[in-house]
């Protein structure tokens, strides 16, 4: 059949096989085997296409032949980012020939003209050309730069950041973005320009890249920059009303929610008004669940929102099966996520086998607001008063039934949860305005908020990795660099960002709470050569992590000299002179035990007295540090997202731009270093990226490159507490586990809570069992060793050998059963072209695949 | 206790389990429990009113086979499995593989409700087009011959009758045509359309992977307790149904595809049909037959590695359910 492609215009022309081999041929130019996959790639595009293919489909499935082969060789990798870079320039830009200089001209033309054209129809803000020379920024991109790339991050690039024209289309390349980032960063900067060539040359780089709201949204006509929201519903109907409108309005403009609960009285509660009871917290999260679930299908982040509650509500009980799979449906929430928030008594009374007490929060509303010491005797006080029968409702249990039944629900559904309230709030620097009532959608972030605040967060992360010298040496200059800039860059946003709710409004103008974050981690300790779970790699999260933060404060008290303090500066804890490390003692003291944490410091040479005295006299900004997942710019930044171990040596990443294979680029070199690759590809997806098994593999390669289920559960523990010990809010620690041992599991999270983590994310789970695989040999009864017919096959060959013993078998001719088979294949091979013999030398058939 | 024959009262007796196989294999269904409406299909509906007719053809298509075709499946171990079985471990696996062959059945329902079709023509599709017709005859076929008073299962021939259904039905029907089937639907999900479709079948699979590995651990447990059976004209005969089942679903194929989409024609679907069918052949023990190819070399990303879902974009499809959490054991 004669294959025709249908052009854009709706044109027919014959299929031009030379044509599609150039431009693959262009995009393999320079690397190794670039020959053999020019030919791999042509041969299996042709597999995939049918007469009639658009051209746009064809470019398509140019893309998909080389993606499939990633596995195979990463230098695929390169081929399809480049493929898929092309497709872009040439429907953004419009046609370069193959000429870079055009190109360069035409992207820095089209740039320009995106701007102007984005202002005149209101979608980008008209700072986009007030205040830059436009000419000298369209002309500083520079397109090699996407040579940095992975396929999945530009993929995700497009996907989700660039701006889309009236088609969906992205109108944006990869640069582009960065520079439209940059500028919606810079307008109040005294030199625009110059500062935007600053950040774009950071983030073009990946040395950090911002957080997902601000690269959706920077530049635009509204410019809601916040990723995290922290709100609490109140216990009256009008504000519960308000809190559906405000996390409607807050997931439209991109922003994730976290939302406490504890407020709502509980189930049976009386209602004052007409002598009726409360039907508590569950169908009013509900209605969240569902508004959320509207909002998501709109924008290109979908709405989500992480619900809290503290583990003393008489509701607690229901809380914990909100994420189940079965049962009401307006019992469950579908779509958003919960968290419980848990005080040290509770964890306290898990350890010493004590009852726990579960509350009507409308009889003891200022649990909500006490932590530490005062929390633990107001709580006595209530269970005294419930024991005296003063109390209306309240539930007794032993706290480690409780602490059991949150972690089975955690194990089957991945949630709740866990994070500590006494950590998140004795180690506050910023809670003079308040209890600090929840974390957010991530657990990241530690921001008070109440009810004419809703707390607001401001994010973006540094990529380690980006700043690894060739030896694998820090480069600890430009690493400081890198971190001023993103402080500055945050800092900025907080006067540009437009905010739905005037509640955030206020929170936003008077905490400019920012929180950088940090990506690469697990990236950067495979390049030291050492594993995730070992103490250099404790250490360095250690040390990484007090030099980050370090120059982060201290960028932003320079800023504070510049700009101004932050509002609520007074009172503050860095008004009192002290540094996050110095809360550690707070929360030593209030426990009454000390955290099972090294609270020393490993980066020497850092005066944090000298820093001490400058915070006192102002900061620009309440928080500074927070480590988010990172789920979609880890990937834009080529890298492991935040604090993530590798899952797997090779695995796929199921998200709403795609799904793609993630396979380990430092292992792949290590092993082609070692001569291995080609050998053991095949083993490393048949074990589904867990290499420990492959004998061929060195015991030093497996030691530096385990999985998330073979590195030990306590190892993401003691890496996030290291961290912990220097960041002022949080980090979003995913948890691993292999292991469904209940009483193990408690050990992991009271682990976690003894060395002062503030916060645990959500747990993932090993399958125990997983679909049979399709790209790699499954044989279910070889692996059980039974061989059902094959014992009939095998008698014959014996009777058939035994008859004929010195011949060579000219094999399946003297077998009658097989004749048939055997002149299919005949027919097959001849179609094919590929005659296939057999040799007759011993020394070739030694190489022959069919007498192997 | 053998694992096929005439029922007797000691069968209803769990314990001492004989087939421990079987007793765990229903353990890791019982965990692998999930529900339709866990999915949501909005997004979905986005997709399809961008895709081509050829494309929605497919889609239609291979639903119209998939709803009915998981009952048939729940009618052969009916007939022709369950009554036949001793081992009252097999027969915990048989409830629960019916009972998720009713959830495949009630799933692939929900996405015909949801999905703007033309509901009536598909229902009937089963009993109309050439193709679907010939697959299911072919499976009745076999499946005919179990139901028959006079089969007498202590019998050689019984015994034959009763391998050569669960060829037709379980390796044929769910290790053949289904995984064609859940391919062509799970290509579409590569190229980010019907993620969510894509979600469901994920679960199917999983589920249609455990169907197999019973029915595989079944066959050669039959075939090893009863070495009568291991005969060349037997083996031949288990060797053409397979391949027969393979020619049936070839021009299945040709009806699905009739022109071809992005990524996908109908050779290139019956390549993947007959390498999957070598791998069933091999794991009863025969010869490959056809030497294929799989071209679908991204199902190793679509099935064959550990996923990391971003669980505020897809639904997290690998939970299990059964977490103990009683008892304070292994102090």
């Amino acid at each position: 059949m004669e294959l025709h492609v249908t052009k854009r215009d709706g044109t027919r022309q014959p299929f031009d096989a030379d044509r599609i081999n150039k431009s693959i041929e262009r995009a393999c130019a320079g690397l190794d085997n670039a020959f053999s996959m020019v030919a791999q790639i042509a041969t299996e595009t042709r597999l995939t296409i049918y007469d009639g293919i658009t051209s746009e489909e064809l470019d398509i499935a140019t893309i998909n032949a080389a993606v499939q082969n990633i596995k195979e060789d990463i230098r695929y990798d390169k081929v399809a980012t480049r493929l898929l870079l092309k497709t872009a320039y040439k429907r953004i830009v419009g046609e370069y020939n193959e000429d870079l200089t055009i190109l360069a001209k035409r992207h820095a033309d089209a740039f320009i003209d995106r701007i102007k054209k984005g202002v005149a129809e209101k979608r980008l803000d008209t700072r986009m050309i007030e205040c830059f020379d436009l000419e000298a920024l369209g002309a500083y991109m520079d397109l090699g730069r996407d040579e940095l790339f992975i396929y999945s991050a530009v993929s995700t690039l497009l996907d989700r950041y660039a701006l889309k024209g009236k088609d969906h289309k992205p109108m944006e390349t990869p640069q582009m973005f960065f520079m439209r980032v940059a500028m919606g960063m810079c307008y109040n900067e005294k030199d625009p320009t110059a500062v935007a060539k600053k950040f774009y040359d950071k983030m073009s780089h990946l040395k950090y890249v911002a957080g997902g709201s601000t690269n959706i949204n920077a530049g635009s006509a509204r410019p809601a920059l916040s990723n995290c929201f922290l709100i609490q519903m109140e216990d009256d109907m009008s504000h519960i009303s308000k809190t559906v409108s405000d996390v409607m309005m807050i997931s439209k403009a991109t922003g994730g929610i976290g939302l406490s609960l504890t407020k709502l009285r509980s189930t049976g509660s009386p209602l004052a008004s007409d002598n009726t009871y409360s039907s508590g917290p569950t169908p009013f999260a509900k209605i969240i669940d569902t508004a959320i679930r509207a909002i998501q299908r709109a924008g290109k982040k979908k709405g989500a929102c992480a619900m809290y509650m503290e583990n003393w509500h008489l509701d607690f009980p229901d809380f914990i099966d909100w994420k189940h799979n079965a049962g009401d449906d307006y019992l469950r929430m579908r779509t958003a996520n919960t968290a419980a928030f848990i005080s040290d008594e509770f964890m306290e009374r898990v350890q010493k086998n004590q009852s726990w007490y579960m509350f009507d929060p409308k009889e003891t509303p200022d649990l909500i607001e006490l932590y530490g010491k005062a929390f633990k005797k107001r709580y006595a006080e209530y269970i005294d008063m419930a024991e005296r029968g003063e109390i209306r409702a309240f539930k007794k249990v032993p706290a480690r039934e409780q602490w059991r039944h949150i972690l089975v629900a955690l194990q089957t559904t991945s949630h709740p949860w866990i994070t500590w309230k006494d950590p998140i709030n004795l180690r506050a620097l910023n809670n003079n305005t308040g209890t600090i009532h929840m974390s957010n959608l991530c657990t990241e972030i530690c921001l008070p908020q109440d009810r004419d605040n809703i707390a607001v967060c401001n994010l973006a992360s540094v990529n380690i990795v980006a700043h690894m010298k060739e030896e694998g040496e820090m480069d600890w200059q430009g690493l400081e660099d890198t971190v001023r800039t993103t402080v500055r860059h945050l800092d900025n946003l907080v006067d540009i960002n437009v905010l739905p709710v005037e509640e955030a409004r206020n929170s936003d103008s008077a905490n400019r709470a920012v929180g950088l974050g940090v990506m690469g981690f697990a990236d950067a300790v495979e390049r030291l050569g050492v594993s995730y779970d070992s103490p250099q790699s404790y250490d360095f999260a250690d040390r990484i992590f007090e030099f980050i933060s370090y120059m982060a404060i201290d960028e932003s008290a320079n800023l504070a000299a510049e700009r101004g303090s932050y509002s609520n500066f007074a009172g503050s804890g860095w008004s009192k002179g002290m540094v996050p490390v110095d809360t550690l003692e707070r929360l030593e003291s209030e426990r009454g035990r000390p955290l099972s944490v090294d609270k020393s410091s490993k980066h020497k040479g850092l005066d944090w007295d000298l820093l001490r005295g400058k915070v006192q006299k102002g900061m620009r900004n309440a928080t500074l540090m927070a480590v988010a997942p990172n789920a979609n710019i880890g990937l834009v930044a080529s890298t492991v997202p935040g604090m993530d171990p590798r899952f797997a040596q090779v695995f796929s990443r199921n998200k709403m731009s795609g799904k793609y294979l993630d396979l380990n680029h430092n292992l792949v070199k290590a092993l082609e270093k070692a001569n291995l690759w080609e050998k053991v590809k095949g083993k490393i997806i048949e074990s589904q990226g867990d290499i420990s098994d492959i004998e061929e593999i060195p015991e030093e390669i497996k030691k530096v490159f385990k999985t998330s289920f073979t590195t030990s559960p306590f190892a993401f523990i003691e890496v996030a507490a290291r961290a912990q010990k220097w960041v002022d809010q949080a980090l979003s620690r995913n948890i691993y586990l292999e292991t469904r041992d209940i009483d193990e599991m408690m050990r992991v999270y009271e682990t976690a809570w003894e060395k002062g983590v503030k916060t645990t994310y959500y747990l993932h789970m090993k399958p125990r069992h997983s679909a049979e695989q399709s790209t790699v040999s499954v044989n279910k009864a070889s692996a059980m060793g039974k061989v059902g017919f094959g014992a009939v096959l095998a008698a014959k060959r014996a009777a058939a050998e035994a008859a004929a013993p010195a011949e060579m078998p000219k094999a399946p001719a003297s077998v009658p059963v097989m004749t048939v088979e055997e002149e299919e294949e005949k027919v097959m091979v001849s179609v094919a072209g590929k005659p296939k013999v057999c040799p007759i030398d011993p020394a070739e058939r030694a190489q022959c695949d069919s007498c192997q | 206790m053998p694992i096929i024959g005439k029922a007797s009262p000691e069968d209803t007796g769990l314990h001492p389990i004989h087939y421990q196989w079987a007793y765990d294999l229903y353990q890791q269904a019982v965990r692998n429990s999930w529900f339709p409406h866990e999915i949501a299909l909005k997004e979905d509906l986005i997709d399809f009113e961008t895709m081509t007719e050829e494309e929605r053809h497919a889609v239609k298509y291979i639903m119209a086979f998939f709803n009915p075709a998981e009952l048939m499946v729940n009618r052969s171990i009916a007939l022709g499995v369950y009554k036949y079985l001793k081992a009252p471990e097999a027969h915990l696996f048989l409830a629960r593989w019916m009972f998720e062959e009713a959830n495949h059945c009630v799933a692939f329902e929900y996405v015909l409700e949801t999905f703007p079709f033309d509901r009536e023509t598909i229902y009937e599709n089963h009993v109309q087009v050439p193709e679907m017709i010939a697959k299911e005859e072919f499976v009745t076929k076999y499946m005919a011959r179990m139901a028959d008073e006079n089969l007498d299962i202590e019998t050689p021939e019984g015994k034959r009758d009763f391998v050569k259904n669960l060829v037709a039905t379980n390796i044929v029907m769910e290790g053949c045509w289904f995984y064609s089937g859940f391919m062509v639907i799970l290509s579409f999900r590569q190229r980010n359309i019907l993620r969510n479709f894509g979600s469901l079948v994920d679960w199917v699979l999983r589920d249609e992977s455990l169907h197999l590995k019973f029915g595989i651990n079944l066959i050669h447990t039959v075939l090893e307790e009863n070495p009568e059976l291991l005969t060349e004209e037997f083996a031949a005969e288990i060797r053409d149904i397979i391949i027969e089942g393979v020619s049936v679903e070839i021009e299945y194929n040709k009806a699905l595809f009739p022109r071809g989409i992005l990524g996908l024609n109908a050779e290139y679907v019956n390549e993947y049909v007959k390498y999957v069918a070598d791998r069933r052949l091999e794991e009863l023990g025969l010869e490959k037959h056809f030497n294929a190819q799989n071209p679908a070399k991204w199902m190793s990303t679509a099935t064959d590695v550990f996923e990391l879902v971003n669980f505020f974009e897809m639904q997290n499809t690998k939970y299990e359910v059964d977490a103990h959490g009683s008892g304070e054991s292994k102090k």
